[in-house]
């Protein structure tokens, strides 16, 4: 049943890899209550597309998918440390890290 | 099977259970171990696919620098595991799950019905892929010379973050007058 | 100077005066105000002598400047230039305008100086000036238009300038309400003069009017003409709009000499002037002019011979001028009604600003009956004053005996005028000669009935000053335009330049005879002879302290009174027409607005308001639900691309 095509990697498989990793982050985002968490699941989702940038650049024979790549790692490293700054006033606040309690900033 | 696909194969698994268990687990603590796990195995999907410097990367600024921050933060809250890790609403989380599936399965979808246009791609790419530091070597050339501008304009956010951040870090907590 | 920067400098000065007294209203005092206001009149009214020089030298055959500034509308085929236009008729006008209007700038600064809202009584002024010249000056009819509707606001705004008094505040409300309903025909009479000619220029208007015209009443031409002079009769106070003129000798007296007496009010016997080959197209249309005009006269005058508030009495010859005005275009003299208009702009602002000095120097005292022998207090207002007297009465030399005479004259000779016209312009000479005479006498001569804690003086030198230089031209005005027979017997032969000045302006008289001199002597002469005689008989009247008028109003008690009452006309408009008006408002109100439009509005908001209460759920702060929609907006696009 499972022919040969299907069992040797290719780009495709690489895509629906990351396809599913990027739909477990979505996931957490969208359920996880603690903020730390989703900020973990926002990694997670980046970590998604850098894998389908490295293939694509693989399979294409494009290094600059690569340089993509880096950029969107060091983006990445920027956003979590603001994000977890964010998350510490909150926490001094409330003495929680629940999302719920982003709603105070809203206007 | 090749040493290569059983290479791909374990990785793939090893990856979707670990980016699993970074949403499941209640305990923050073990959601951050997973997502350490997650990562090294996305660097060394990165080094199957060539791209050696990549993996180094990914080991030393996520597995080492971010997720020691995550770790770090989570320690200086000291938080318990939490009694209810997902939000309220039956409703709306089983809408989100179906999203969420939804957005997966599309994907997935897509992709193995396409098969045939990316096997083209794939044929004449692999052969002409350059492999070990050939690839590290044209990837600095790049960064150095087309990509020199966002190079550096990169540097200067990274500046203004790491301000941001202490300058955030810093507050007494919310805007809000108590 | 170019043409175009004459002609901008010249309206944009008044302009420019009142945006300055406007906006530093509180600051300025009287003398500051004044003087920047009178400066900017001064301005452009040399800017008038240069353009009206430039005139004079240019060809006969194409004496016109004409400034276009811009494009202001253009739809469809209607097309409509922000341009003016300085011709013979225009030329003469703007020099009237920012003259006279130069003076009694000078004027208001003693006048108005007790005044707190001086700065914005001249800001105001300004503003005034400016409309008129683009009244006078606009090219087209929208121009004009435009300065018609300003000069309306202005005049609404000053008459209601001390508007903390009520009644005056009511007067300003009549004059702009009166005015609306002219100038609401006179809009529409545009629209049929478009729809008729495809243009509102003067020039190519005045070029397609029709050679032979129309006796039928019915023709879009008849129809056009009698609206635009229905817009003519609000503006210029005749029947039957003409009720608003004497209750707008509430605002302060130079603003009744420079708007409701020299210049605003002479709007529509310019406008008819203007589009004079238009009119002559529509004989019945004029014949309609000459008859409200007569009848206008004789009827204004007749009210004026029982009042006894110096500006009523000036405000209701004031109509029974314009009334001559229009009998006067009435029969085709257009020319000569232009011309009375001129000399009465000088005699008629004269006699105001004599008025408001003798009323500066009673402190506010207006009514005549407790003045009198002012004569040896204002010597130099008497003298001027007296000038001013001669020439409404047609004293032979003097500048209202050239002007009225031409125009009697023109009503009966003219073919389009009657002998019955020439009878009612008789009558309202002679009844102006009664009631002027009774002014003078009741004001300056005779007794003196002043109260005794009234101490009258001479006014100061910036008030005589305007009032010398307007009694100067009040004599000498009208002898530009001597008549033929008059000339002929004068040594030298003073060629009568204002006809020849006009004469390409204005469209001859089909059928004219030639002028039998015996008859124009003997129509004169009855004429200024019924005149004497009537103010002789006033003056035995008035002059010393008599029994007759009493006994006289006594025996005629039923005609007296209606007299006094000013025929009933504002009564009879008040039941007629206001009152069944309100009840049809009263009732819309109640039936209409309330119950149904607010009904309707309130349910338009209200499901607005029910929408919004709904759709703000969403935007709840929550961010997972924020990021839910994110996530669905992604999978409906991504499958609408999938499944396409």
């Amino acid at each position: 049943m499972l022919n040969e095509a299907w069992i040797e990697p290719g780009l495709n498989h690489y895509l629906m890899l990351s396809a599913i990793i990027f739909s477990l982050g979505l996931l957490g985002v969208l359920l996880r209550k603690n903020a730390i968490v989703m900020l973990m699941s926002i990694e997670l989702m980046l970590n998604a597309v850098n894998l389908t940038f490295v293939a694509f650049s693989k399979y294409s024979g494009n290094i600059n998918g690569q340089v993509m790549v880096f950029f969107v790692m060091t983006i990445a490293a920027a956003e979590a440390a603001v994000g977890l700054a964010i998350v510490a006033s909150i926490f001094k606040r409330f003495k929680e890290v629940n999302i719920r309690f982003f709603e105070h900033l809203k206007g | 099977m090749t040493t290569d696909a059983f290479l791909f194969w374990f990785l793939a698994l090893v990856t979707f259970i670990s980016a699993l268990g970074v949403v499941v687990f209640a305990n923050p603590i073990f959601s951050a171990l997973s997502l350490v796990m997650t990562m090294v195995t996305v660097a060394a999907l990165f080094a199957t696919l060539n791209a050696f410097f990549l993996a180094g990367v990914q080991l030393i600024v996520y597995a080492g620098a971010v997720m020691v921050l995550f770790v770090m933060v989570l320690m200086l809250f000291d938080l318990h595991k939490e009694k209810k890790a997902f939000t309220q609403g039956a409703f709306s989380g089983s809408v989100k799950l179906l999203l969420g599936g939804l957005l997966a399965g599309l994907i997935v979808g897509a992709v193995s019905m396409s098969k045939e246009l990316y096997k083209a791609i794939s044929d004449q790419a692999v052969t002409n892929s350059a492999t070990g530091i050939e690839s590290t070597k044209a990837l600095g050339q790049l960064l150095f010379t087309q990509y020199i501008f966002s190079f550096e304009v990169l540097g200067i956010l990274l500046l203004v973050i790491a301000i941001g951040v202490v300058a955030l870090a810093r507050s007494k907590g919310g805007t809000h007058v108590k | 100077m170019d043409h175009q920067t004459l002609v901008a400098v010249l309206l944009l000065a008044p302009l420019v005066g009142f945006f300055i007294n406007g906006f530093r209203y509180r600051k300025h005092n009287h003398l500051v105000a004044g003087a920047i206001a009178t400066t900017m009149v001064f301005i452009s009214f040399v800017c008038s002598i240069l353009l009206f020089l430039n005139l004079t030298e240019m060809k006969e055959e194409n004496r016109r400047i004409v400034v276009s500034f811009f494009e202001w509308l253009k739809v469809g085929n209607f097309k409509a230039e922000f341009s003016f236009v300085i011709d013979q008729i225009s030329g003469i006008m703007i020099l009237i305008i920012t003259g006279i209007g130069s003076l009694i700038h000078l004027f208001s600064i003693e006048y108005m100086h007790h005044d707190k809202g001086v700065a914005k009584y001249f800001s105001y002024l300004n503003l005034f000036v400016f409309n008129m010249l683009l009244l006078v000056l606009g090219s087209n009819l929208l121009v004009m238009f435009a300065g018609w509707e300003g000069v309306g606001l202005c005049s609404y705004l000053l008459i209601g300038f001390w508007f903390s008094d009520e009644s005056k505040a009511a007067a300003g409300m009549k004059a702009f309400i009166t005015n609306r309903i002219g100038d609401a025909a006179f809009l529409i009479g545009m629209f049929i003069l478009f729809l008729q000619f495809g243009t509102i220029d003067f020039a190519n208007l005045n070029g397609l009017a029709p050679s032979t015209p129309t006796h039928d009443w019915l023709n879009p031409l008849t129809i056009a003409c009698l609206l635009l002079f229905i817009g003519a009769t609000g503006k210029s106070a005749q029947i039957p709009l003409y009720v608003w003129l004497p209750d707008a000798m509430a605002g302060p007296t130079p603003v009744s000499a420079l708007i409701h007496a020299a210049t605003m009010v002479t709007a529509g016997v310019y406008m008819i002037v203007r589009l004079n080959p238009i009119f002559m197209a529509a004989p019945n249309a004029l014949l309609v002019v000459a008859i409200v005009g007569a009848a206008t006269a004789v009827i204004a005058a007749s009210i004026g011979i029982v009042q006894n508030d110096i500006k009523k009495v000036l405000a209701y010859s004031t109509v029974s001028q314009l009334g001559y005005m229009f009998l006067g275009v009435g029969v085709g003299a257009f020319g000569s009604a232009l011309f009375h208009l001129m000399t009465h702009a000088f005699f008629k602002a004269l006699m105001f600003l004599g008025s408001g000095s003798v009323i500066h120097a009673m402190h506010e005292e207006q009514d005549i009956q407790k003045m009198g022998g002012l004569k040896k207090y204002l010597p130099i207002t008497h003298l001027t004053f007296a000038m001013g007297w001669l020439a409404i009465l047609g004293f032979p030399g003097f500048s209202g005996f050239f002007s009225k005479d031409e125009i009697l004259w023109m009503s009966y000779h003219s073919p389009m005028g009657h002998p019955a016209l020439w009878v009612a312009g008789v009558l309202g000479a002679v009844m102006t000669a009664f009631y002027m005479t009774r002014l003078m006498a009741l004001t300056f001569w005779g007794e003196s009935r002043v109260p005794k804690n009234i101490h009258p003086h001479e006014s100061p030198a910036l008030m005589w000053i305007p009032l010398v230089v307007l009694a100067i031209l009040s004599v000498i005005g009208g002898w530009i335009g001597i008549p033929h027979i008059i000339s002929e017997i004068l040594p030298g032969h003073p060629a009568n330049i204002w006809e020849h000045w006009l004469n390409p302006m204005i469209t001859k008289i089909p059928g004219l005879a030639a002028a039998n001199p015996q008859e124009e002597w003997t129509l004169m002469g009855v004429s200024v002879t019924l005149v004497l005689l009537s103010s002789g008989i006033a003056f035995i009247f008035y002059g010393k302290a008599s029994e007759l008028p009493s006994k006289l109003s006594e025996n005629f008690g039923g005609l007296y009174r209606l007299l006094v009452d000013k025929y009933r006309v504002d009564e009879f408009y008040e039941k007629a027409l206001i009152r069944p008006f309100v009840w049809l408002s009263e009732n819309l109100w109640l039936h209409v607005d309330v119950s149904f439009i607010d009904r309707c509005t309130h349910w338009c908001s209200n499901f607005v308001k029910g929408a919004g209460a709904m759709a703000r759920t969403v935007q709840n702060g929550n961010l997972q639900q924020y990021a839910m929609y994110m996530a669905l907006g992604l999978v409906v696009i991504l499958s609408y691309i999938l499944m396409r």
